[in-house]
């Protein structure tokens, strides 16, 4: 689409923000580039689900600049409105809605946001369910199904709007144990297809994986920035080993 | 301790059935009411005192009840411990219409009948495609086809109008009904034809038609102080009632909007309305309102008891309203935003819809409440069913008969209500069936 992008799909350059006077995000830069399969780790309070959502435009920065595929974020709902068509965004509560069916929960931004007729958006919808392995469920309600295949569905409902980039918050979190792994094949999946995306996760065998970029993240900021083995195996700064220590003791 | 234990290993058994249950009237009997010597002795008191009382009340309404008489000298002389109800029966037509001329009272009695009409499709089930459009046809167009017959006279060219859409309105929701119903029929298939490839010429052909049955239709007027009765008090609950919730909708729209000026409008009208007694804003409707209102734009004091009442209900569903929306989870307007979703579509699509739902026995208590609460209109003066059933006391031939009114008013309110309350508890048990367990639907 445009063109200025230099490859760069998220380009995040010394970003703050606050709540009231606590200072959220403190200096962050980083870039996604297309294709790259970013994970972000770190504790709860750590910043990195405030991060993401400003990455969307739900949370507003104050300070420092955010590039979505070249175009800047600003208040301005056009904006916003252009980058929420590029950026599909998946929640950890998954956020379906109850009272639409599978199909209705994906169909209903093609039909009202996009406009297209009903018919060919349930043909895309179906596509994407499909590819998330869950079309056989499309006229059930979500309280009929699983959690596992509650986030699948919520993953098909953003890759029906053709995100250029997508972002995972928790997608596994919130899962029974046996239902992780659904998700994160179909997570994993998208990477091979080479979706750009940014996840949350503490899935370190999901990261090594899938990823190729590990981001840690602790107090607002960014503390520690590589690959994924190099991060897990060799970490750098002691923040970042304290926290591998407790995660992987805890697997 | 460091000796591992053996393992156990378990092999698979088969579902068995429950334990036999004991069950049956004796048990039960047994457990809830004569459980203890205490307690078997408060229930067969308290049975003794319920049978007295229900015996006493059957013995007056119904075994010493005189139902034909032409005063209530002539009740008390044939039965002096019994209820009069002779005079309700002579009384029907005021307390159901009020003081409405004797000859005009089809009117009354068509647009009731067409009501039930437009409503019908809301009970059947094959027909719930059109049950929105029903609804939202009922409240704007409904009222334009009710005016003329119920009030009559000369109407300017936006009342015309409207009767001839209102018109339009029905026989476009027949036709859909008919075209779903029957598809195969000749009936249906001509119904289809009207909505579908012939709406180019049935629409501007069918205004013109309703507007030229508009034109013709000149009923004499029929001055609102003579309304009354259950038709009166249905009128103004009725009217209470379409408006409140779309009224209080806004209201709480308006008072979460991001606006400074909306949003303590809102507040400002809530907490007024809602810290007011009703009785007071009748009478300021009444008193005030004509003090506002340009001269040529008196309206009548049924019109101002109406007004007062749809501001009063409003306020008060706002605040129904912002219970149900305060239910909704963050993530739900988050996703929204996440799709691209507008406010309007945020709110049409996803909030309401789930946040209604939520409300539908808080919604429809408040219409009760607005049911019950029309009879305070009678303080103002209008005759609705409370003040004709009084005015049974007042007559001559039946002076100071007010205990059967009353009960019998009581019984119709009780019926009204009641039926309400079973409607929306269905209506919740259908949608929590659908969307929570799914099963069926």
């Amino acid at each position: 689409m445009t063109t200025d992008t230099d490859g760069k799909m998220i380009d995040v350059r010394d970003m703050c923000k606050w709540y009231g006077g606590f200072h959220a995000l403190k200096h962050i830069s980083f870039t996604v580039e297309r294709g790259d399969r970013v994970v972000i780790c770190g504790a709860s309070g750590s910043g990195k689900s405030t991060l993401l959502r400003c990455l969307n435009g739900i949370e507003k920065h104050q300070r420092g600049s955010i590039r979505i595929c070249g175009i800047t974020l600003t208040d301005k709902p056009a904006d916003i409105n252009a980058i929420l068509g590029r950026v599909g965004m998946v929640f950890q509560d998954f956020n379906l809605f109850p009272h639409l069916t599978v199909l209705e929960n994906c169909t209903l931004a093609l039909i009202e946001v996009q406009g297209l007729p009903r018919a060919e958006a349930n043909e895309l919808a179906m596509v994407q369910l499909s590819r998330v392995r869950i079309d056989d469920q499309a006229d059930k309600y979500p309280g009929q199904l699983s959690g596992g295949q509650q986030q699948r569905v919520a993953i098909a409902r953003a890759l029906c709007l053709k995100p250029e980039v997508m972002l995972f918050d928790e997608p596994t979190s919130a899962l029974d144990p046996e239902m992780v792994s659904e998700v994160l094949d179909v997570i994993t999946d998208l990477a091979a297809d080479g979706m750009t995306m940014v996840v949350l996760t503490h899935e370190m065998g999901f990261a090594r994986q899938a990823a190729n970029r590990v981001i840690y993240m602790d107090g607002g900021e960014i503390v520690e920035e590589a690959d994924p083995d190099s991060l897990f195996d060799a970490p750098q700064v002691d923040r970042t080993r304290a926290f591998l220590s407790h995660i992987l003791l805890h697997d | 301790m460091d000796q591992p234990s053996p393992p156990r290993i378990f092999t698979p058994r088969s579902a068995e059935a429950p334990p036999e249950q004991v069950v049956g009237v004796q048990l039960w009997l047994r457990r809830n009411l004569f459980y203890s010597p205490g307690s078997t002795v408060f229930t067969l008191l308290a049975l003794t005192f319920t049978a007295m009382i229900v015996w006493s009340f059957v013995d007056w309404a119904f075994v010493k009840a005189v139902w034909v008489a032409d005063s209530r000298k002539e009740c008390q002389l044939t039965s002096p411990g019994g209820a009069c109800w002779a005079a309700i029966i002579e009384w029907r037509k005021g307390i159901v219409y009020g003081r409405y001329p004797v000859e005009h009272l089809w009117r009354v009695n068509l647009t009731f009948g067409c009501l039930a009409l437009w409503l019908w499709p809301m009970a059947v089930p094959r027909l719930a495609a059109l049950r929105p459009y029903v609804l939202v046809t009922t409240v704007l167009l409904f009222p334009f086809f009710a005016l003329p017959f119920l009030s009559g006279g000369a109407r300017g060219l936006v009342g015309q109008a409207g009767f001839a859409l209102s018109l339009m309105g029905l026989v476009a929701l027949w036709s859909a009904a008919l075209a779903a119903l029957w598809p195969r029929s000749g009936a249906g298939r001509r119904a289809a034809w009207v909505l579908g490839e012939g709406r180019r010429i049935a629409l501007p052909l069918g205004f013109v038609l309703a507007f030229a049955i508009s034109w013709q239709l000149a009923l004499p007027h029929v001055s609102t102080n003579l309304w009354g009765g259950l038709f009166l008090t249905l009128v103004i609950a009725g009217v209470g009632i379409s408006a409140a919730l779309p009224g209080g909708v806004l209201l709480e729209l308006a008072r979460r909007s991001q606006m400074p000026l909306i949003r303590y409008t809102a507040i400002v009208f809530i907490e007024v309305f809602r810290s007011v007694p009703l009785i007071t804003v009748l009478f300021m409707a009444v008193t005030l309102m004509p003090l506002f209102l340009p001269v040529s734009w008196q309206l009548d004091k049924l019109m101002q008891a109406i007004i007062g009442i749809c501001l009063f209900s409003s306020a008060y569903m706002a605040e129904n309203v912002r219970a149900g929306l305060q239910a909704l989870p963050r993530g739900q307007y988050e996703a929204a935003e996440a799709l691209g979703l507008g406010y309007w579509q945020t709110m049409g699509f996803i909030i309401l819809p789930q946040g209604l739902r939520l409300m539908i026995p808080n919604i429809v208590g408040a219409f009760i409440d607005m049911l019950r609460d029309t009879t305070l209109v009678s303080i103002i003066g209008l005759y609705d069913f409370l003040l004709m059933l009084r005015a049974i006391g007042h007559d001559h031939t039946w002076l100071g008969l007010y205990v059967e009114p009353l009960v019998f008013g009581g019984l119709v309110f009780f019926v009204l209500c009641y039926a309400m309350s079973r409607a929306s508890a269905r209506l919740e048990r259908k949608l929590s069936r659908r969307w929570d367990k799914g099963g069926g639907a």
